[in-house]
């Protein structure tokens, strides 16, 4: 079979397209990674890799600005905000999705306006209310504020009406409780959804920064984004030390994406049933 | 076997919340102080040790310093207000000051500071405490924008490497000699924004907001004529490189790559300056008709209302404004006194740079206290770009910028 000239030519252009957009997508990344390896003052010389390449800036973000401490609090937040939040999003959609109860509609839709709201609004109110309970300086107040997620329960919802109401029905049948039902069909099959809310949850955690820096109110508290803020000064920034340190900052995100990709991927099982 | 790690990784991490608490910042005895400041990287040790120095000689007294981010410091400070939580002290922006004034959140602090010590304080910085006639706060920092001039580009072009240019008119002349178009080399680089426009407007004697504060006055005959030179380095006699435009060559980037041979900055700037390696200048902002005058920008210290001991308070605030403390600050950090004694001790043979800051902040003029700054920016800005990029002319742009800007300060 020969190759026809046309699809060898779609694909050619299908690929120096991708290639000039991949470039554009990580010259930004490319350039955090080198200027993190620039002297200070050099971040923006012009020659584009360092003629003398310094951990300096790694090393001084770690140790003069505690860098690792704000790491092990940006990871605390985050996992455990993520974990909760996809938790709690996980059942309320399946209940959502699947059940029928009274006023399940209109809850759902009352629920769904308060995504209108703009979440700069809820800052203050959640604020009064922390101080209230007391719990200023905590990683409490960090993290519950957010464990409802309405968007988070609208994904999945959304995921699990898609999920035929015949395969719960076959594990029924095969004498499956509603616990087993929940968790040996439903979430093995809303694996590659939990994975994205969970990304996404924690990627909103990991990159909140005034929430985390009203709470806190001491240095010790302070998360990933908060830290990085420090390097911003009235008129001048520290260029090449907060570059080292969005090089740490993006490497849970980074680790996490490698991982779960093949969620992404490995995506429908749905095929499984046929109407 | 990994979700049973995950199951023991969930409940450790909710230990770790459960447990991880109990860090409390709430009860404070009459002797403790908290403040929320603002320091650089380089600032912060410095203004730690002063603490130090202030709790030694006072004791009993306890200062809790809790460092912010400089961008989110106002958010902060706003919701911590919102739920009386604020702190004792807090350094804020100069342009954030009357703010808090005018919403009554700041202790009236006449009382405390006696007339003795204002006397020493710096005028210019002194205003920015200033709002309605009662003093708010104690300036811990001033700055303003002198001109900044490369050696090496001058020496290139056939001009005085220790000499810059004294008036608007000599910086033209320079600028020609200097802009080499083909390299892509400009004799100057601005900025657009009206902060940074009031070395214009001050040279030019163009007044900022009437007495009462309630109408804007850029758009004078001299607001026009100022802001006519900016547009017309640019666009009449082209030695201005556009790096005010989107995707322009930004004024301190293309400083450093040797783009622009001149550009505005502030002292801030002369630390990472010489990093770089580059040979530079400063001088005065060339005169206009009136003479050379910077504008003014800076921080001040303020305490709130509801600090239950505004005099300890105010006596911290003196102390960081004092001779030695702020002689101490500025040959640390070469920046600008707020203290006039603590002045007269750079001299220009040991502190070149910072003794040319200092000369032109003694005829710098500062902006009078508004509480909507901020928004007269926002306004103005478009109106500036427009008038820059040749959209508009000056008159017209200067006009709707300022009709706006009176709607603002009339209404509400």
């Amino acid at each position: 079979m020969s190759v026809r000239p046309t699809s060898v030519l779609r694909t050619v252009v299908l690929y120096v397209g991708l290639t000039a957009a991949a470039v554009v997508v990580l010259f930004p990344f490319f350039w955090m990674v080198v200027t993190a390896f620039k002297e200070p003052g050099q971040a923006f010389s012009a020659e584009i890799l360092p003629s003398q390449p310094t951990l300096g800036n790694f090393r001084r973000v770690l140790s003069d600005f505690g860098f690792g401490r704000y790491f092990a609090n940006s990871v605390i937040v985050a996992t455990t905000a993520a974990v909760f939040a996809t938790m709690f999003a996980t059942c309320a959609g399946y209940v959502f999705a699947k059940k029928q109860f009274f006023m399940k509609d209109r809850l759902f839709t009352f629920l769904l306006i308060s995504l209108m709201i703009p979440g700069m609004m809820y800052v203050v109110p959640q604020f009064a209310i922390i101080n209230k309970l007391g719990w200023m300086n905590t990683y409490r107040a960090m993290i519950i504020p957010h464990l409802a997620n309405v968007f988070g329960l609208f994904l999945m919802r959304q995921y699990m009406m898609t999920i035929p109401g015949e395969l719960l029905d076959a594990a029924r049948m095969d004498g499956a409780g509603e616990w087993q039902v929940f968790r040996k069909v439903m979430i093995p099959l809303s694996i590659p959804i939990i994975a994205t809310l969970f990304l996404l949850t924690f990627q909103f955690h990991w990159n909140n920064f005034l929430w985390q820096l009203i709470v806190a109110n001491v240095e010790r508290l302070y998360t990933v984004p908060v830290g990085l803020a420090m390097f911003k000064s009235a008129h001048e920034e520290l260029y090449t030390l907060k570059m080292a340190g969005s090089c740490i900052s993006v490497l849970p995100i980074a680790v996490l994406f490698f991982f779960a990709q093949r969620y992404f991927i490995e995506g429908m099982t749905m095929g499984a049933v046929k109407e | 076997m990994t979700k049973k790690l995950l199951l023991a990784a969930v409940i450790v991490m909710a230990a770790v919340v459960l447990v991880g608490q109990g860090c409390g910042g709430g009860q404070e005895s009459a002797a403790t102080l908290t403040i929320w400041e603002t320091y650089n990287d380089e600032e912060h040790p410095v203004f730690k040790e002063m603490v130090q120095r202030f709790e030694e000689a006072h004791p009993g007294v306890t200062i809790d310093v809790v460092r912010l981010p400089f961008a989110g410091a106002e958010p902060k400070i706003q919701t911590a207000l919102t739920t009386r939580t604020e702190p004792d002290i807090a350094r804020v922006d100069v342009s954030f000051l009357p703010k808090l004034a005018g919403k009554n959140a700041l202790a009236v602090l006449d009382d405390y500071v006696p007339e003795e010590f204002l006397a020493d304080v710096f005028p210019v910085a002194l205003k920015s405490c200033m709002y309605e006639g009662s003093l708010y706060g104690l300036p811990d920092q001033t700055n303003g924008l002198c001109l900044f001039y490369n050696r090496e580009l001058f020496r290139e072009a056939g001009l005085d490497p220790d000499r810059a240019p004294a008036t608007w008119d000599e910086l033209i002349i320079y600028g020609k000699k200097l802009t080499r178009r083909e390299d892509g080399v400009f004799g100057l680089g601005l900025r657009n924004s009206l902060w940074w426009s009031f070395p214009f407007f001050n040279t030019y004697g163009a007044e900022f907001l009437s007495e009462d504060g309630t109408r804007c006055l850029l758009n004078s005959p001299e607001g026009i004529a100022a802001f006519q030179l900016k547009v017309d380095l640019f666009e009449k006699h082209g030695i201005e490189g556009g790096a005010w435009r989107a995707g322009g060559i930004q004024n301190d980037l293309g400083f450093q790559n040797e783009r622009y041979a001149m550009i505005m900055n502030g002292p801030w700037a002369v630390k990472s300056l010489k990093r770089t390696g580059i040979d530079f200048g400063v001088g005065l902002i060339p005169a206009g008709p009136v003479g050379s005058h910077t504008n003014v920008g800076g921080n001040d210290l303020v305490v709130f209302k509801s600090c239950p001991n505004p005099e300890l308070a105010a006596e911290f605030l003196m102390f960081v404004a004092n001779e030695e403390n702020q002689r101490n600050w500025a040959l640390t950090l070469g920046q600008i006194p707020v203290n006039l004694k603590a002045m007269d001790a750079i001299t220009s043979e040991e502190h070149p740079y910072l003794a040319v800051f200092v000369e032109q902040m003694r005829t710098a003029i500062p902006r009078p206290p508004t509480p909507y700054y901020p928004e007269i920016e926002n306004l103005m800005i478009p109106e500036m770009q427009a008038a820059l990029d040749g959209s508009k002319t000056v008159k017209a742009a200067l006009d709707t910028a300022v009709r706006e800007i009176d709607k603002l300060l009339a209404g509400e």
